[in-house]
Formats: structure tokens, C-alpha cells, sequence
């Protein structure tokens, strides 16, 4: 395979100057570069779909009387008059400027509405990234080591199922059996009980706020609403994590380190935890960026049935109101977010492999 | 590769079998059910089952589908609606055994549709490389960095509804995996003997890529094809679900459950669970064929 094969990069640039760059410098500025350019891409790709092939927005605004000159002042309005490339530059402008344009709807800056609801998103999807990385990397290391006992088969049977079952069925499913049958948790009405206040606003997580403004009593209410949701989108990120994981652990027990190591006396439970498990984790790091992506689309659907007031509803409410500004603003955020956690993953990565790092 | 070892040679043997590529293979897996690695057989029947229940709907089923008000509103399963009805009395068990025609074939043109020119795309990009595989893959960066159901919407809300619309949407999801997998199969093959050979002979490259080299990659395409199956079909329901694409009154399964979903929310459990245990048998089914279809694979390369 001669054309994968190039030249190995060297340690560290020398510039010009003779000032030695260090190696992870120069892996990092070309990481951001790669980042940039892959936004920049998202960037034309979502001006090109809703701007070139999506349909004309005056529509949504004129009326059935209105008059061609009053559509042509609509246009004007909206920016639409110009040639397709001048638009094309004011909306990078614009975009640069974390300028995503004004909502058809709410008539208030794209921005700011995204930003007025990521703490209710970003809660939900960290607890749930927390909650499915902590169990699928659990489950996935103790189905290796006990390869085809019951709870392999248990784990990989319910992994498979978590694969392929729709969140949005299992959230109702959930809200059915422990809202409406055992009663034990609260109803889908969003992030706190009808009639509960929020926190006073510090971070925005409602979990963080309680605590930290002496507001105890909202902690439980506002832990119990997060349950059902985070464990749905839990055991999504959780499935593809615990299959990684089992599959690299299986490889690395097999592996002649591993043998060598119990070879010299050491521990099972030490050449299982210490010495498979740090090889083992290294492919799954790589998975983590895939199941952010899978955390954010499972947000929209997710927030929907809970009621969570967050962006995948606004996304939502954006879709059925053919609100494009809105909706193009929600996947840029979502893109852009997603392009620097998977850079910051490759980053890591490469730190966490010596191999790659010397 | 000068190894008189090269795996290829084995696929290069021919198989005294009439029957073609993915003909011979279902056909060879149903015989070696005890072999394989017992998962395959298992989709295959779930698989079997839906299609059957599809075929039944078309020639019977209790009530008509679209019908409403054939029996209570929103009420419990019973004798006369096996499932229970929905909030505006129409009959959830022919709507269900109905829907399944609809998500199968959206699934089924979505994944072939993605299999054939992703698979295309990613073999010719593989083959030549160059400027063609350097496009190809930063292009392939660009669209994966979107959260794949938020495209898909994107999408939707700018073609419109409509059948072909939704399903090439929901195409072009699985489209990049596919482009990078037979990228990969053709960049390893293309060097091995039996490709050496053909180019030997004095085939064009054309014939070499399509003839000898991608008749000689499918098998991981296919095991790909049919996992990414199962979530092409839950990418379906939630576009019905949310009422994009599919007409909100749709048979199919995800715009069921939304018609169900303020009931469901109120205790009436059955206007959900039916269409949702649809939606799981086809993506348990395909996946449970695709993981089969990959043992095999890696079983045969030992």
C-alpha cells in the first residue's frame, strides 16, 4: 500500500527564525486549521441549501394581496435583493460575527435565542454523556472479562436493542410505566414540575444553581425531572460505547503483554484493569465524538416529548414554522460544537498514545 | 504482495454455485444455520415475519387502515381491536400490520440507494485516487460534521415533503459510511494477486474495478448495509414522528406514535407500543443480519 505511505513528520518545526516550535504546537495549529476549514465547509453547505435550493422565503412574509413592489421591499428587508455570491459573503461576514440572523418567528437575534436555551440542552446532554460513557465503558470492559457468561449475553443483547430502538419510543415507553403506572417519576413538563421556580441563574445547570444559591429545595424536583430523559439518551450513547469497548477489551486480554504479564505473577484483577484496560480505552476515546453527534440529534427528539425547553425544541418549533434562519442556526451551532469536540478528542488522543505523542 | 499466502486467492477460487453474489450467499447462510454465529438466522426470521405480515395486510386486514371511528375512541385493547384504537377511533392493529409495507420500503430504497452510489462513488475514489479522493474525502469531513437527523432535516424542510424526498434524504445519512468502507475495500485489493492478474491480462481499469475487485468487496458492504438498515428505519419513524416529510396522518409507524403521543402520555400505552415494536422487529432484524453477515465475514478470513 505504497500511497498511504509518507514521510514521517518531524519532531518539532524549525521556523525561520531558528525558534523551535514544539511538536504539539504545531499538531494543534494544524488540528484548529483542519477545524476551520471543515466549518468553513459547514458553513457554505447550510448557506447553499437554504439559500440557493430552499424555496423563497417572502412567502412566508407577504400576503396574498401584497403588491410586487411591496415582495420586492420583503426582499430588501431580508437581505435576499442582492446577487447570490454578495449574499453569500455578507452571510459569512455575519457569521463570523456570530451574527446567525433574526428568527421569522420570535423576531429576536438566532443567537440569542440559542443561547437563552443551551444551559437547559447542555444539562441534559452532559449528564446523559457522563451517565452512558461511565456505564457502556463499564459494561463493555466486565463483558470482555466474563466473554460469553450471562451477563455477556445479557449486555449484548441490550446493547443491540439500544442500537436499534427509536429513543423517542422508548421515552414514551418509560414515561408509561414510571410516570403513568408506578407514579414514582414526574410527568414530561420540562426541566421542573409545573408551578416550581427555577434557581436564581448562575451556570444555568438547575442542578449547579440549587445548590450553590442555597435553593436545596429545587435540587430534587429538578434531579427527578432529569431521570427518564437522561436515561434514555444514556442508553443510546451507552450502546456503541459498551460494543467498542467490549470488542478492543477482548483484543487487548488475547494480546502477548497480557500473558507476559500474568506470565510474571501478576494479578488477574492487575493485568485486567491496569494493563488491558489502558490499551483497550484507546480506540474508544475516538468513539466519544460519535456519540456527541448521537447525543445532539437525540436532544431534538428527546426535548420534544419531555417538554425540556432547550435547543432541539427550538429546533423543533423552527421546523414546523418553516422558520429557516432559525433551523440554519441550530445546525451551525450543532456542527461547529461537534467539529471542536471531535478536534479536542483527536488532541487528546494523541496525548493519551504515547505512540503517536514521541 | 509477492506472499503466496495472499487471503485473496481463496475468493478468487470459484464456487461451484450457479447462483450470483448476494443470492448465493442468503441461500448459503440458510443452509449453514448450525455455523453460523446464530444471529443471522434469528434477523432473517423477523425479517421473513415482517415481510409476510405485509403481504397479509395487503389482502386482508380487520378494518381498513385509514378508516376512523370504527370502534371507541382511545380505547384498550379488546376482541374486536386486537391493539385498542387511536384518539380518533381508527383500528391500531390495521394500521400497524399496513404500516410496515411503508417503512420497509422506505428502509429498503433508502439503504439501496446509499449502498449503490456510495459504494460506487467510494471504489472509483479508492481506485484512481488523486484529486477525486482528496475531494471525496475532505467533502466526506463537511457532511459528516452534521449530526446526522439534524441534516436530514435541514434537507427535508428545503425539498418538501414527499416519498422520493424523504427517502433520498434519509440516503444520504448512511451515504458517507459507505463511500469510506469501499474506498478502503478497492485501496487494499486493488494490490493483491487476483487484481494484479486481471490488470495483467490487459483488462481496462474499468472492467478491473467493476468486475474483479468490487464483486470481491460486497461482503463487507452488505453486512454494513444491512446494520446501518436498522437505523436508517429509526431515522424514518422519527421523521414521522415529528411530522417531516411523511404526511402526518401517514400509515407508517413513527407517525403513529405522534398521533398517540398525547394519549400515550395519559396512559393510553397501546397507541405507542404497537407501531414502536414494529419499528424495533425491522431494525433488530436488520441489525441481527448485519452482525451475522460480519462473524461470517471474519470467520472465513481466519
Amino acid at each position: 500500500m505504497a500511497v498511504e505511505i509518507s514521510a514521517p513528520p518531524p519532531r518539532s518545526l524549525r521556523s525561520r527564525r531558528g525558534i523551535v516550535v514544539p511538536k504539539f504546537v504545531s499538531l494543534i495549529g494544524r488540528r484548529v486549521l483542519a477545524a476551520l476549514l471543515v466549518i468553513w465547509g459547514v458553513v457554505t453547505l447550510t448557506f447553499l441549501l437554504t439559500r440557493v435550493f430552499g424555496g423563497d422565503p417572502v412567502n412566508l412574509f407577504a400576503q396574498p394581496t401584497s403588491t410586487a413592489a411591496d415582495r420586492a421591499a420583503i426582499r430588501q428587508r431580508l437581505g435576499l435583493a442582492d446577487p447570490i455570491p454578495v449574499q453569500y459573503v455578507h452571510y459569512l461576514r455575519d457569521v463570523i460575527h456570530g451574527n446567525l440572523g433574526t428568527s421569522y418567528m420570535t423576531f429576536r437575534p438566532v443567537t440569542a435565542d440559542l443561547m437563552n436555551r443551551v444551559p437547559a440542552t447542555a444539562e441534559l446532554a452532559v449528564c446523559a454523556l457522563l451517565f452512558g460513557v461511565t456505564v457502556g465503558v463499564a459494561v463493555g470492559v466486565l463483558s470482555a472479562v466474563f466473554e460469553g457468561s450471562i451477563f455477556d449475553r445479557a449486555s449484548r443483547l441490550l446493547t443491540s436493542a439500544g442500537l436499534a430502538l427509536p429513543q423517542f419510543w422508548v421515552a414514551l415507553m418509560l414515561i408509561v410505566i414510571f410516570f403513568d403506572r408506578l407514579h414514582v417519576l414526574p410527568g414530561p413538563t420540562g426541566r421542573l414540575p409545573i408551578g416550581a421556580f427555577p434557581p436564581p441563574k448562575v451556570t444555568g445547570f438547575y442542578l449547579i444553581d440549587s445548590i450553590i444559591t442555597g435553593h436545596l429545595s429545587t435540587f430534587w424536583p429538578a434531579l427527578r425531572q432529569l431521570i427518564l430523559p437522561v436515561l434514555v439518551l444514556g442508553y443510546g450513547v451507552s450502546s456503541p460505547i459498551a460494543r467498542g469497548a467490549r470488542a478492543s477489551m477482548i483484543l487487548a486480554l488475547k494480546a502477548d503483554y497480557v500473558r507476559t504479564a500474568r506470565a510474571l505473577g501478576l494479578s488477574r484483577a492487575r493485568t485486567w484493569f491496569v494493563y488491558a484496560f489502558r490499551n483497550a480505552m484507546l480506540p474508544v476515546i475516538t468513539m466519544f465524538a460519535g456519540t456527541v453527534a448521537w447525543t445532539f440529534s437525540g436532544t431534538v427528539l428527546i426535548e420534544g416529548v419531555f417538554g425540556w425547553p432547550g435547543v432541539g425544541q427550538y429546533a423543533l418549533s423552527s421546523l414546523e414554522n418553516s422558520d429557516f434562519p432559525a433551523l440554519q442556526g441550530f445546525v451551525l451551532y450543532a456542527s461547529i460544537l461537534y467539529v471542536i469536540v471531535y478536534q479536542l478528542l483527536d488532541i487528546a488522543y494523541t496525548f493519551a498514545d504515547p505512540r503517536i505523542r514521541s | 504482495m509477492t506472499t503466496s499466502l495472499d487471503p485473496a486467492i481463496e475468493t478468487v477460487i470459484p464456487k461451484p454455485s450457479r447462483l450470483s453474489g448476494v443470492t448465493a450467499s442468503v441461500f448459503s447462510s440458510i443452509r449453514s444455520f448450525r455455523s453460523s454465529s446464530g444471529t443471522l438466522p434469528i434477523g432473517l426470521i423477523l425479517l421473513a415475519f415482517l415481510v409476510l405480515v405485509s403481504i397479509v395486510s395487503l389482502i386482508w386486514t380487520p378494518y381498513p387502515p385509514a378508516a376512523t371511528g370504527t370502534g371507541a375512541f382511545s380505547s384498550a385493547p379488546s376482541a374486536a381491536h386486537w391493539f385498542g384504537t387511536d384518539s380518533v377511533g381508527s383500528d391500531i392493529f390495521s394500521r400497524t400490520i399496513s404500516a410496515g409495507r411503508t417503512d420497509v420500503f422506505y428502509t429498503v430504497a433508502a439503504v439501496a440507494i446509499s449502498l449503490t452510489i456510495g459504494s460506487t462513488w467510494g471504489a472509483l475514489a479508492g481506485f484512481f485516487g488523486g484529486w477525486f479522493e482528496a475531494v471525496t474525502l475532505r467533502l466526506l469531513e463537511v457532511v459528516q460534521a452534521f449530526p446526522a437527523l439534524l441534516m436530514a432535516l435541514l434537507i427535508i424542510t428545503v425539498l418538501g415533503p414527499g416519498t422520493l424526498n424523504v427517502i433520498v434524504v434519509i440516503a444520504i445519512i448512511p451515504l458517507p459510511d459507505f463511500v469510506r468502507l469501499a474506498r478502503a475495500e478497492v485501496l487494499t485489493k486493488k494490490t493483491w494477486q487476483f487484481a494484479e492478474a486481471a490488470r495483467m491480462v490487459g483488462n481496462r481499469p474499468l472492467v478491473v474495478l467493476f468486475k474483479h475487485l468490487m464483486p470481491n468487496s460486497w461482503r463487507p458492504l452488505l453486512a454494513y448495509a444491512s446494520i446501518s438498515a436498522a437505523w436508517v428505519c429509526g431515522n424514518i419513524a422519527a421523521l414521522g414522528f415529528i411530522g417531516v416529510g411523511i404526511q402526518p396522518d401517514a400509515v407508517e409507524w413513527g407517525s403513529m406514535i405522534a398521533r398517540g403521543e398525547s394519549d400515550v402520555v395519559a396512559g393510553a400505552w397501546w397507541e405507542a407500543l404497537f407501531p414502536g415494536l414494529g419499528v424495533l422487529v425491522l431494525a433488530i432484524g436488520c441489525q441481527l443480519v448485519g452482525d451475522g453477515i460480519a462473524a461470517r465475514n471474519r470467520g472465513e478470513q481466519r
